[in-house]
């Protein structure tokens, strides 16, 4: 049962990363890529985190750890990426 | 062997990225592609169960090297042109003000050199004396001045028809510089020192750093 | 466990592509922040696939730090045309 939802978490992390990084490919802008990258491959890796977290319970700090970092790192990543490309370094 | 199949995968990105990053001719984009390469090469090494040079290799080739590269081609990778200011500029002012030069004649200029993947840096100074002597000095790499200002009145026939002159240290620079600026916005050339001879000009390693890699 | 990481390692060429192909010095530093989130995750299924704490803990540091130099570069090259 436990198994069966763990593959099913890490299953539906890796359809959020398809469904993330496919707009990469697109002519739009980078705010739209940036928006749909860091929503859904922030998911995603949280998805998988919690599906591995499920498979090997006695790694949970390790893991918990990660869940915090990405949480935390992407959003600021975010906002990073975003103040920066709006503001110069358009013509390097 | 289909158990480790996956190795295998992993492993061909390695190569498929470091071929990205040789032909990639932008600095820039260089410089973003060897993060990527670092993060791949990290992969790697975690997957052969080298966990120690997958940390030294995303903390020190990555995030370090990275970024002193950044910084050292940021510096490097410009043209540093002197100008006259308008006024009289304070040397204790962070960012002087751009003068009010001909904005047509930069903007081509800055087109001729991103097209090299170099920048414009706008170094103002405060008379025609102190020019001359930077450029004599190799503080900055060419000069712009309105041929009305011109200090020696050669420069100023030579430029009769552009209402600029624009006098460039080095051979590779003026070759980019003639080729984006057209004649009638200013007339080019190349500066000779007074003390140096060309020959030693053109073999003196501080006229060859800054543009070396953008030899074809 | 080895079809999911062949997957992983299909959605990790994507963005490779798209850092090879494209212009802009931004859509480049986009690819690079999915690369950086996807190869440390991909470190951690690898850690939990040997159950190897070793690796594990290199992955989340590299989760973390990796984020950190994307951020720096991305400051150095908004600065590019100032000054």
């Amino acid at each position: 049962m436990i198994d069966v939802l763990s593959y099913g978490l890490i299953v539906s992390g890796i359809i959020f990363w398809f469904w993330g990084t496919l707009p990469l490919l697109g002519e739009r802008s980078v705010l739209f890529k940036l928006h749909s990258l860091s929503v859904s491959d922030t998911l995603g890796s949280m998805s998988i985190v919690v599906g591995l977290l499920l498979k090997i319970p006695s790694e949970w700090p390790l893991l918990v750890l990660a869940l915090i970092s990405l949480a935390i790192w992407n959003t600021v990543l975010g906002y990073v990426l975003a103040y920066c490309s709006s503001t110069g370094g358009d013509d390097v | 062997m289909s158990e480790d199949f996956y190795i295998v995968v992993i492993a061909v990105l390695l190569p498929l990225t470091a071929g990205m990053l040789v032909a990639q001719r932008n600095p820039y984009h260089a410089l973003v592609i060897r993060g990527i390469v670092g993060a791949v090469a990290a992969l790697v090494y975690a997957l052969f169960g080298a966990a120690d040079v997958a940390l030294t290799e995303a903390l020190v080739g990555t995030m370090l090297s990275i970024t002193l590269y950044a910084i050292a081609v940021r510096s490097s990778m410009s043209l540093r042109l002197g100008l006259l200011a308008a006024a009289p500029c304070d040397p204790d002012e962070p960012t002087p003000e751009e003068p009010p030069l001909a904005q047509p004649l930069l903007k081509a200029l800055r087109r001729a050199l991103s097209r090299h993947y170099l920048r414009l840096e706008i170094v103002p100074y405060a008379s025609p004396e102190a020019l001359q002597f930077a450029l004599e000095k190799k503080e900055i790499h060419a000069t712009c001045i309105a041929v009305t200002e011109a200090l020696t009145p050669a420069t100023a026939q030579s430029a009769a028809s552009a209402p600029y002159h624009l006098s460039v240290r080095l051979p590779r620079l003026l070759e980019i510089v003639q080729n984006g600026v057209p004649p009638t916005l200013a007339s080019v050339s190349l500066y000779r020192s007074r003390q140096m001879t060309t020959a030693n000009l053109s073999d003196s390693p501080d006229a060859r750093h800054n543009i070396w890699e953008n030899q074809p | 466990m080895n079809g999911i990481l062949i997957a992983m390692t299909l959605a990790l060429l994507i963005p490779i592509y798209e850092a090879w192909q494209d212009e802009d010095i931004w859509q480049t530093m986009l690819a690079f922040a999915s690369i950086a989130t996807k190869t440390s995750i991909m470190i951690l299924v690898v850690s939990v696939l040997r159950d190897d704490w070793m690796i594990g803990l290199v992955g989340v540091l590299i989760l973390s730090v990796g984020n950190a130099s994307l951020m720096l570069l991305a400051h150095v090259l908004r600065r590019m045309n100032e000054l």
